[in-house]
């Protein structure tokens, strides 16, 4: 199998040279950018398959970035931010990037989230019937044939909203998913998306029937201000 | 207008106003009550005091009694609207009046001055205070960031200049890992307290957040540091929203967290429980470790204590963990308390619910 191309975004000598030390020791190839308009160029040149894009640039804002490139090419992006700053990683995904990571990052995080888009941006090129498979992690198992979830082989019971949450979570594996997409998925492109009270109610108690101790969940995690997250399906390993 | 402009217009009304009232006051005086002279010149003499008490400098308490001795002599003493220069007395009456005036506008404005120096001596003392707790707190950040940095700096040097086995050589990395992620999590609560606005009504951000889910966050953050800490937490069954700024709150558990697990030097799990209060909702964060004097506990927030004189253990102190949770927890109008247990420490802070 081929390496896949990452291409990082990064002003920062040291951490970039700390990225790119890391992604050559697990087999992957990259490229290297230290302002936006060189990674502009760089990705329509040479077609990174993953792109890590630092925000904090000193020529260009990263947003514009994320803009401008999501108008030819629909490549992962993963994006490093501080973690204060909320704002500023909803306005990165509202714009097209994959996902976020937070600086200071584990190498294991950083790898853990450049598998997790790749595979994602694999599964819509290739048409695979991961959408048909069931998701499962720990115990927890989403059948989405059958729209059954069950934990440790015994049925829990959801709404049917709170099951078309969960679903949406689990097919987004590993990935945050913000509140406003969680809330046009779920109740259409006119719901009051900065209204997200009823998603988060909904959320409580989908967290009650399938975590032990939802202030200490094993599955879904919180992202204060951005979104959900669900533990990556074991089946992608 | 200018700020002496005003003053000015202030003094001239004070002075026509008490000017027209005492006059009318008199003549009201002279006809329904007769032979009432005496009274009469009463009458201007309290005028004039509240004048000269109520304006700026001399000059409107002077005219003020020019006028009331020349509407005396023009009024009220015979002849009847004539001006009398010649009356028996006349001088002594304006002297009086003169010298009424020339005292009550000597105390008056030395009163005005003293009060003016009294009110710029405490506002040099507030801002020295100001100054000093500044200059306290940079001192603790920076006695608390300088510890860490030295140990890293020192570390690094041993392992430059010494031959190490691979066992030293992955200590002094551990060293320096555990240092850099300490010197990490106290920039970003530095940095976090800049969200807290100072002298303004709404100091915080708020927004409606469900109180497990900033816990569940806390913890996993904490987890991520903390890898070997053990926490038990328990949380009502029901549904609790609370305004809060979540980053900021999310921030104190943390610290709470991190400093029963650091400094209680104890593998028990660390008790985290949250109850919901009428009025307010409570968190507890309890360790079952070997807890705090009772004199460094009531100084533990000022952000200059150290639960041990323990050198070794110094840079991890408490100091400015405490002191950021404190800040944090008064900018959301909530209360944060230390209490010493029987076996450990607990901490409970509480925030308000909307509407209260």
């Amino acid at each position: 199998m081929s390496k896949y191309t990452v291409l990082i975004i990064e002003d920062e000598q040291h951490i970039l040279d700390l990225i790119n030390g890391i992604l050559i020791s697990h087999d992957y190839k990259t490229i290297q950018a230290k302002t936006g308009k060189q990674g502009i160029s760089l990705i329509s040149s040479m077609c990174p398959d993953l792109i890590l894009l630092d925000l904090g640039l000193p020529d260009m804002d990263g947003l514009s970035i994320i803009s401008e490139v999501r108008k030819w090419t629909s490549n992962p992006i993963i994006v490093v931010t501080a973690r204060t700053n909320e704002e500023e990683k909803v306005n990165a995904l509202d714009l097209g990037a994959d996902d976020y990571i937070t600086k200071p990052f584990g190498t294991q995080e950083l790898l853990a989230r450049i598998r997790t888009s790749l595979r994602h941006s694999n599964r819509l090129n290739t048409d695979s019937q991961l959408y048909s498979r069931p998701y499962r992690c720990d115990g927890l198992v989403i059948d989405f044939k059958r729209r059954s979830v069950t934990i440790n082989d015994k049925d829990v019971h959801l709404t049917p909203i709170e099951y078309k949450i969960l679903a949406y979570l689990a097919q987004n594996s590993g990935r945050v998913v913000t509140h406003a997409s969680l809330m046009t998925h779920i109740w259409g492109p006119f719901s009051e998306t900065d209204n997200n009270k009823i998603l988060r109610v909904n959320m409580v108690n989908i967290r009650r029937k399938i975590e032990q101790n939802p202030a200490d969940p094993k599955y879904i995690f919180t992202e204060v201000g951005v979104g959900y997250r669900i533990k990556e399906d074991v089946n992608m390993e | 207008m200018t700020h002496k402009q005003t003053d000015q217009h202030h003094s001239l009304f004070v002075m026509i106003s008490s000017a027209i009232i005492s006059t009318i006051l008199a003549f009201l005086l002279f006809h329904y009550v007769p032979s009432s002279s005496a009274n009469i010149a009463l009458v201007y003499i309290l005028a004039l005091i509240l004048t000269a008490h109520y304006t700026n400098g001399y000059l409107y308490g002077i005219i003020f009694s020019l006028f009331s001795v020349i509407c005396v002599n023009f009024f009220f003493t015979r002849p009847y609207f004539e001006l009398n220069f010649t009356l028996t007395g006349y001088p002594i009456t304006f002297i009086i009046m003169f010298s009424i005036t020339l005292l009550t506008s000597t105390t008056t404005s030395h009163t005005k001055i003293q009060a003016k120096l009294l009110a710029e001596r405490e506002e040099i003392v507030s801002r020295a205070e100001k100054e000093k707790m500044r200059a306290n707190l940079l001192r603790a950040i920076s006695h608390d960031l300088r510890t860490p940095l030295t140990s890293i700096i020192g570390e690094t040097n041993a392992y430059f200049e010494q031959d190490m086995s691979n066992s030293q050589k992955e200590e002094v990395v551990h060293k320096v890992n555990d240092d850099a992620i300490w010197l990490l999590h106290m920039v970003e609560n530095l940095l976090l307290v800049t969200r807290i606005q100072e002298n303004e009504k709404a100091k915080v951000n708020k927004s409606t957040e469900i109180v497990e889910e900033i816990v569940s966050e806390a913890i996993y953050r904490f987890k991520q540091r903390q890898p070997d800490a053990k926490v038990n937490v328990s949380i009502p069954d029901h549904y609790i929203e609370l305004p809060m700024d979540p980053l900021l709150i999310e921030q104190v558990i943390i610290n709470l967290l991190d400093n029963a697990y650091i400094h209680s030097k104890s593998n028990k799990p660390i008790d985290l429980k949250i109850i919901d209060e009428n009025t307010s909702v409570s968190f507890h964060v309890r360790d079952y470790g070997i807890g705090i004097e009772p004199e460094l506990l009531s100084s533990a927030f000022d952000g200059l204590s150290s639960r041990s004189s323990d050198v070794s253990d110094a840079h991890r102190g408490m100091g400015i963990g405490l002191s950021i949770c404190k800040t944090i927890i008064e900018a959301h109008d909530g209360t944060i308390i230390g209490k010493n247990r029987v076996a450990g420490v607990e901490f409970i802070f509480q925030l308000p619910k909307e509407d209260y």
